[in-house]
């Protein structure tokens, strides 16, 4: 799944051991999230939401809903 | 696992699995001394027998023990990875073998291996899951 993680990210001066502390999670997650290799639970991409100050659909992207 | 240790959950988790293969390595060794040169007998070789057997137990325990306490999902689902390769590929083996034994005639696969089969092919999935992810 498309997101817009790397770009918030960099908006933030966060480097992604930056984020991953702040999700609680490992730096690995954070980059697989990041390139979308691997797609976030609900519990986590609000999680992520709430950090950005942002709702979940402004940080992924649907593929269904782009086409 | 594909990176550093992270989380309390895995420190434990890699630290049990050290202890149950060194605990495994010493248990078998006492116990074939007590069998093959001491020549324990009588109902006592049982439970020696069954001690080499405990450690893995122990570790197989720890290993859900570590995914239900694991909060990061996406290191949990690499361990489910290697967890299902490693399945997968001991059953391959094990059929394999299995027919070589029944139509060839090949040597018996003792089923003690069988748990160093599975964490084998579960290593052997690492690199391919890791492949994926990096």
């Amino acid at each position: 799944m498309k997101n817009r993680l790397k770009v918030l990210r960099a908006e933030r001066n966060w480097s992604q051991g930056d984020l991953a502390q702040r999700l609680e999670v490992s730096r690995q997650s954070v980059n697989a999230i990041e390139t979308g290799k691997f797609d976030p639970s609900l519990p986590l991409a609000f999680k992520l939401a709430r950090l950005f100050g942002l709702r979940i659909e402004e940080i992924f992207e649907d593929g269904e809903s782009a086409s | 696992m594909i990176c550093s240790i992270n989380s309390a959950a895995q420190r434990r988790f890699v630290r049990s699995s050290w202890i149950g293969a060194g605990l495994v390595v010493v248990l078998t060794a006492l116990a074939a001394v007590a069998v093959r040169v001491a020549h324990l007998h009588g109902p006592l070789v049982y439970p020696v027998a069954v001690l080499p057997a405990l450690p893995i137990i122990w570790v197989l325990i720890e290993t859900g023990r570590y995914l239900a306490e694991e909060k990061d999902e996406f290191m949990r689902n690499l361990l489910v990875q290697c967890l299902l390769g490693g399945i997968g590929g001991t059953l391959a083996v094990t059929t394999v073998w299995g027919n070589l034994e029944h139509f060839a005639g090949i040597l018996r696969l003792d089923p003690i291996l069988i748990y160093a089969i599975f964490w084998f092919c579960a290593a052997l999935t690492y690199p391919v899951v890791y492949r994926r992810y990096r």
